[in-house]
């Protein structure tokens, strides 16, 4: 049987979404045992497949060439939600933007990134990416309970629980979290969930380093191109308390500023006490976006100019310099990730013991693994 | 073999351990050295081993209770309510049993029979008093050079055996007053101006002529009948009075553990007993001692552990110092050993060495250079540690001193 | 050469202990397993682990890495003859204010950093209760909870980095100071991992502000389920509480026998539930938490008022395990997670187990979460109680895996709660726990038994893992 053939049954039109990559090979599995029969087929043929989300985080990392396009578009059920219990289990597909509207009408919200656009859950968890409420409730990683990851040779695991507190075993939930599919497609998780505040603003200050210094452990302060705001959630009397001792321009919600954008983006982590120092180092003409008190700074420029230094800079403090998006060739200029971190030998390892085949996302992860 | 004393640890004592280990890091020893088998669970595991019969008493078994400060901050925080104080009271009792090599027979001399006796407690006293007119502590080895720094002047005697001292004003009782064997001669000044106080307290204070030591060296010691003997014969010389008033921590924590040395008796005459600081304390919060108003400065107060954790007495010495005009100075919030604790100094000196340094840094950290101690031994040892430029005195003899000049 | 010998050589005799009895004390932990020790090493810098792992690999023994010995599964019990490298003694402490992080060694008192950072008004938010004796390499390796994890977290959440030593004796740094480290997370995993991934020689660790204010309140209940109700009640309205706990009627006796706090031993169940933050959420908060707990028929209330006092309920709580000895001379107990709704119910199940057992059970558990306790007092020295026990406990177990729980929820599987895991994890499950086990230590030299059963490693699963080189 040629491999068009052994994947005919899972080509499906809603596919066609933009941004895809060139590839011949476009399937999208309606359920996670046929996840497992395309991951296991995949393996058998040998073929490096890109998983495919909502398209928002394939930047991230090094390049495929892929023979196999899977989108997880059709796996965006919802398995099971407890309001009660604070928990909520989906499937990898379901955009972020859908669950959280779907949370927000009982009050809650799962604390995924604010403006996900097409992004989904799978996408978000896989990529590592957070929201700036991580100043306040942690990263997504700190969100994920329990994960069903389908390995690279197609056997669904399980691991974690849909409890809000689990050391049964070994945490691949977290582990999960920014893999990029290396250890298994993620095709379910469990996340837990938080109350919404009651009381939500956004004060414009004037210094966002002194309003870091003043608030009560804000849900997030975020400076963009100069301008800091506050983002304040909980009782009225605690936000009126809050925005009080904060000399700025009150809106009530939390509104949020789209991410720069520019022919490169960019994500640059540094301790959080470099925050500033980071900021002041961009090269001119970067647009940015930083997480006061996080050490997060997503930035967005037209070239790469200056790029090695500050990357230089940011390594040895600690953190690192990341292309998210950018042309082609710029990935072939510039390493995506930058020096690869210490503990490789095990990375290989493990990805070997999950992908024997080496199918999912190969060469996407720092190091070329 | 298992044990052979009717003292030995019981089923019951070391059951009560669940090894949950909340008491190794109150442990001294166990904060200096990591090992277990310098922490109470271990040292309670160890005794559980020799009664399940994993091990004997030996040479190995013994290094591990020899390094137990008996400090007992342990039992504070034990939730299990270990009667840590007693199964280590137990084991000492088994070692002396079983192993009565050299050393412990030399010991064994030494708490039972030379602090036990007056007389010759004086002999050995002379030879200090000596010692110190020549300046002998300079030519002394190392270890014996430290433990000699920590002896006060020695002054004349002030309490005679047999005295009685009137209550000044209102009488509220008749207190019979412990002198015991190192503080009757080395700390007369405390026994000065505890007795002073206690009359001004409104006790009549007799000093009972057959009284003798209270025991705890030789308890500790595991010198089961020493302890009784010397037990037996304080509970019939304080027999006539209605409360026994004792000047050195360690003294008073032993007498309040009587009934395990002399029985009911015991237990009814550790009902009597109270600390110096406990009955002054009451004094001053009842107006019969006044509180001065003289702002006379920091006081670093040093908690004894047998204060702090056997009699878990904290308030009282602190209420002492302030009356007196001071402002008591915390040095440590946990209450860690000195490294004193009776013969320990002695015995293991690298440990208590290092103790007492630790102790001493406390005591400079906290910039004042008076520190109140209500017990002989910790007297003794931050004296060696801290040198010149610092007095340490008991509460008691602050307060004396203070109704003193205000008197004036 | 031996291995003491070996031993000897690179620490000194002073730090290489293999005396019987002194090996005797390390054969155990706080949970009800022994093991035998070869011999007990206190090593004090990573390149002294580095050199003590590789000279016991050389000699093919296992080593158990241990912290206080406080862990309640049998983690620091070897489960065959082992190596146990006592971490007690690298205790050194690197506060960075400005990134609210502290480098701890593995063998830092979880309370003495938060002692040392209160003054600058910060502390370490996991709080077991064992917190005043146990170790932060303890809580990392164990991915240690407490109650005041409902609002901050487990363990995981608080630790940027890692440094461990590996299997061939490797000293690699996993994390670090900045978000998100790039690469697969290891971090992650070593965090939890009970010992068998690596030995813990440093850790990056987040300091969280105190509370600008605490408000701790004591409710007593005439039933369990008015308790359960009011905790769960509390959470449905969308407050998170820094804390809420419950403690059954025999274990707020023995309780109070210890600390003399005023738990109201009449009660049928107490809550100790604490509400922190700013000063006007926590108004808010503590008046809900009075609110519902009058709606569940609350008994008694009280307001703790001041910090000695609420320091006194609190020592109280976490004293609850070693308070158990008033009763027994030794416990047995489960640490599972059942979804908050699923309280009243398996609770409910849980003391019928134990009637029909005939077992003394005590409960006391983090209600916040669903994480329970419930805990055998019994003396194994009487023939066959260990066994009713296990037989009780393991169906308490499957109870609270069949309301959609979990087997551990702080205190790890360990040795104890092992063969249990089959009932929560299927083969493949299991089998990729053993996989990422072995990419880490594939000769098992890291605390060899624990963890995972027997034979989860299954070779049939999957396609073969190729050799050589790869990628």
């Amino acid at each position: 049987m040629t491999i068009a053939a052994a994947f005919a049954r899972y080509v499906r039109s809603a596919v066609a979404d933009t941004g895809l990559p060139e590839c011949d090979l476009m399937v999208a599995p309606q359920t996670i045992d046929e996840l497992e029969h395309i991951l296991d087929l995949a393996s058998e043929h040998q073929l490096k497949a890109v998983i495919w989300g909502g398209g928002s985080h394939q930047g991230f990392g090094g390049r495929i060439d892929p023979d196999l396009v899977v989108a997880t578009s059709q796996l965006n059920r919802l398995v099971d939600w407890q309001p009660e219990d604070f928990t909520v289990t989906v499937e990898a597909g379901m955009r972020v933007s859908d669950l959280e509207d779907m949370l927000a009408d009982r009050g809650q919200m799962a604390v995924l990134p604010e403006l996900p656009g097409a992004a989904t859950i799978g996408g978000v968890m896989a990529a590592g990416v957070s929201g700036w409420r991580r100043a306040r409730y942690g990263p997504t990683r700190d969100r994920v309970l329990e994960v069903d990851l389908v390995t690279g040779d197609g056997r669904r695991v399980r691991a974690g629980g849909r409890v809000v507190k689990n050391v049964t075993g070994f945490d691949l939930p977290r582990l999960a979290v920014g893999s990029f599919g290396s250890l298994g497609v993620i095709a379910q998780a469990c996340l837990k969930l938080w109350p919404e505040p009651s009381t939500k603003v956004t004060v414009s200050v004037a210094d966002g380093d002194r309003a870091l210094a003043t608030a009560y452990r804000p849900t997030a302060v975020v400076e963009a191109d100069g301008v800091a705001k506050v983002y304040l959630g909980g009782t009225e009397a605690e936000v009126d308390g809050q925005v009080e001792s904060l000399d700025g321009t009150v809106v009530s919600g939390w509104s949020w500023e789209p991410e720069p954008t520019g022919v490169v983006g960019w994500s640059l982590r540094v301790p959080p006490a470099s925050t500033r120092s980071a900021i002041e180092r961009l090269p001119s003409g970067w647009r940015y976006q930083a997480g006061l008190g996080v050490g997060e700074i997503k930035a967005a420029s037209v070239d790469a100019e200056g790029a090695a230094g500050l990357r230089a800079w940011a390594e040895s403090q600690g953190g690192a310099l990341v292309i998210v998006s950018g042309p082609a060739a710029l990935y072939s200029d510039m390493d995506p990730w930058g020096t690869p971190p210490p503990g490789l030998k095990v990375q290989r390892e493990l990805i070997r013991r999950f992908d024997p085949c080496r199918v999912v996302n190969p060469g996407r992860l720092p190091g070329g693994l | 073999m298992g044990w052979v004393t009717d003292h030995a640890p019981t089923g019951a004592e070391l059951n009560a351990c669940v090894r949950c280990g909340l008491c190794l890091p109150e442990c001294p020893t166990f904060r200096l050295t990591g090992k277990e088998s310098f922490s109470p669970r271990g040292r309670l595991m160890a005794m559980s081993a020799v009664a399940d019969g994993v091990v004997e008493v030996d040479e190995s078994f013994a290094g591990i209770m020899d390094s137990c400060l008996q400090c007992r901050a342990c039992e504070v925080v034990c939730p299990s309510l270990v009667p840590f104080g007693r199964a280590m009271e137990g084991a000492r009792a088994e070692l002396a049993a079983q192993m009565p090599s050299r050393t412990r027979a030399a010991r064994h001399l030494l708490v039972g029979r030379v602090l036990g006796s007056p007389g010759l407690l004086r002999m050995a006293t002379l030879a200090v008093k000596v010692g110190q007119k020549v300046g002998v502590g300079r030519v002394l080895p190392s270890l014996l050079r430290r433990g000699f720094a920590g002896i006060r002047p020695i002054t004349p005697v002030a309490v005679e055996p047999g005295s009685t001292y009137r209550a000044v004003g209102e009488r509220i009782g008749r207190a019979g007053f412990l002198t015991g064997c190192v503080m009757d001669v080395w700390f007369s000044d405390v026994h000065a101006a505890s007795i002073a106080m206690l009359q001004r307290a409104g006790y009549d204070v007799v000093v009972p002529a057959t009284q003798t030591c209270c025991g705890a060296l030789a308890a500790h010691d595991g010198d089961v009948k020493d302890t009784q003997r010397l037990a037996e014969r304080n509970v019939v010389a304080f027999a006539n009075v209605d409360v026994v008033a004792v000047d050195s921590a360690g003294c008073g924590a032993h007498l309040k553990d009587y009934e395990h040395w002399a029985g009911q008796a015991g237990e009814l005459f550790s009902k009597r007993v109270f600390d110096i600081t406990e009955l002054i304390d009451q004094a001053i919060a009842s107006g019969r001692i006044p509180k001065s108003s003289v702002d006379r400065g920091p006081v670093a107060v040093q908690d004894p552990c047998h204060l702090r954790h056997v009699q878990r007495i904290v308030d009282a010495p602190r209420n002492i110092v302030r009356a007196a005009g001071y402002s008591p100075v915390e040095i440590d919030p946990d209450g860690r050993c000195c490294g004193a604790a009776g013969m320990y100094s002695l015995l293991q000196p690298e440990l208590s060495r290092q103790l007492g340094a630790a102790k001493a840094d406390q005591v400079r950290q906290s910039h004042a250079n008076v520190v109140a101690s209500a017990n002989p031994g910790c007297e003794m040892q931050l004296r060696s540690h801290l040198g010149k430029g610092y007095e340490i005195v008991h509460p008691v003899e602050l307060l004396w001193r203070a109704v003193q000049e205000d008197d004036r | 050469m031996t291995l003491i010998g070996d031993l000897v050589e690179i620490l000194g005799p002073d730090r290489v202990l293999s005396e019987p009895l002194e090996r005797y004390l390390y054969g155990t932990d706080g949970g009800v397993a022994r093991g035998e020790v070869i011999v007990v090493v206190l090593p004090e810098t990573a390149g002294e682990v580095s050199d003590v792992v590789k000279a016991a690999k050389r000699h093919g023994s296992p080593i158990v890495p241990r912290g206080a010995g406080t862990g309640l599964a049998g983690g620091a019990a070897p489960a065959v003859p082992s190596v146990v490298v006592s971490l007690t003694n690298m205790k050194d402490i690197e506060i960075d204010l400005g990134n609210r992080t502290a480098w701890v060694g593995p063998g830092v008192i979880n309370l003495d950093l938060s002692k040392l950072t209160r003054s600058s008004g910060f502390h370490f938010a996991p709080d077991p209760s064992s917190q005043s004796a146990c170790t932060i390499g303890g809580n990392v390796a164990n991915n240690s909870g407490g109650p005041h994890c409902l609002a901050e977290g487990t363990t995981t959440s608080h630790v940027l980095a890692v440094e461990i030593v590996t299997a061939d004796g490797e000293i690699v740094l996993l994390g670090g100071p900045a978000p998100d480290p790039i690469g697969l997370d290891l971090r992650s995993v070593v965090v939890g991992s009970e010992g068998l991934l690596g030995i813990i020689t440093r850790a990056l660790v987040k300091l969280t502000p105190n509370p600008l204010a605490v408000r701790t309140i004591l409710a007593g209940f005439a039933t369990m389920e008015d308790a359960v109700a009011t905790s769960s009640g509390i959470v449905a309205r969308g407050v998170v509480p820094a804390a809420l706990e419950i403690m059954d009627q025999k274990m707020t006796r023995a309780v109070e026998n210890f600390v003399g706090a005023g738990f109201p031993i009449d009660a049928g169940a107490i809550l100790l539930a604490e509400v922190a933050g700013h000063p006007a959420a926590v108004e808010a908060e503590a008046r809900l938490v009075e609110q519902v707990a009058n709606e569940n028929h609350v008994t008694s209330l009280r307001v703790a008022a001041d910090e000695v006092e609420r320091a006194k309920l609190w020592l109280g709580r976490k004293s609850a395990f070693g308070a158990v000895a008033q009763l027994a001379p030794d416990y047995y107990l489960h640490d599972t997670v059942v979804p908050r709704t699923q309280l009243v119910a398996t609770m409910q199940k849980i003391y019928e187990i134990a009637e029909r057992h005939g077992v003394l059970m005590l409960n006391v558990f983090h209600a916040g979460d669903g994480n329970l306790h419930p805990l055998v007092a019994f003396d194994a020295s009487v023939e066959g109680q260990l066994d009713i026990v296990h037989a009780a406990m393991e169906e308490v177990a499957k109870v609270c895996i069949e309301a959609g729980g979990a087997l551990s929820g702080e205190h790890g599987i360990g040795l104890e709660k092992r063969d249990l895991m089959p009932l929560l994890y299927n083969e493949a499950d299991l089998d990729a726990q053993a996989r990422l086990r072995e990419a880490f230590d594939p000769d098992g030299l890291f605390n060899p038994q624990k963890v995972l059963p027997a034979g989860s490693r299954c070779a049939d699963l999957g396609r073969p893992i190729p050799t050589g080189a790869w990628l």
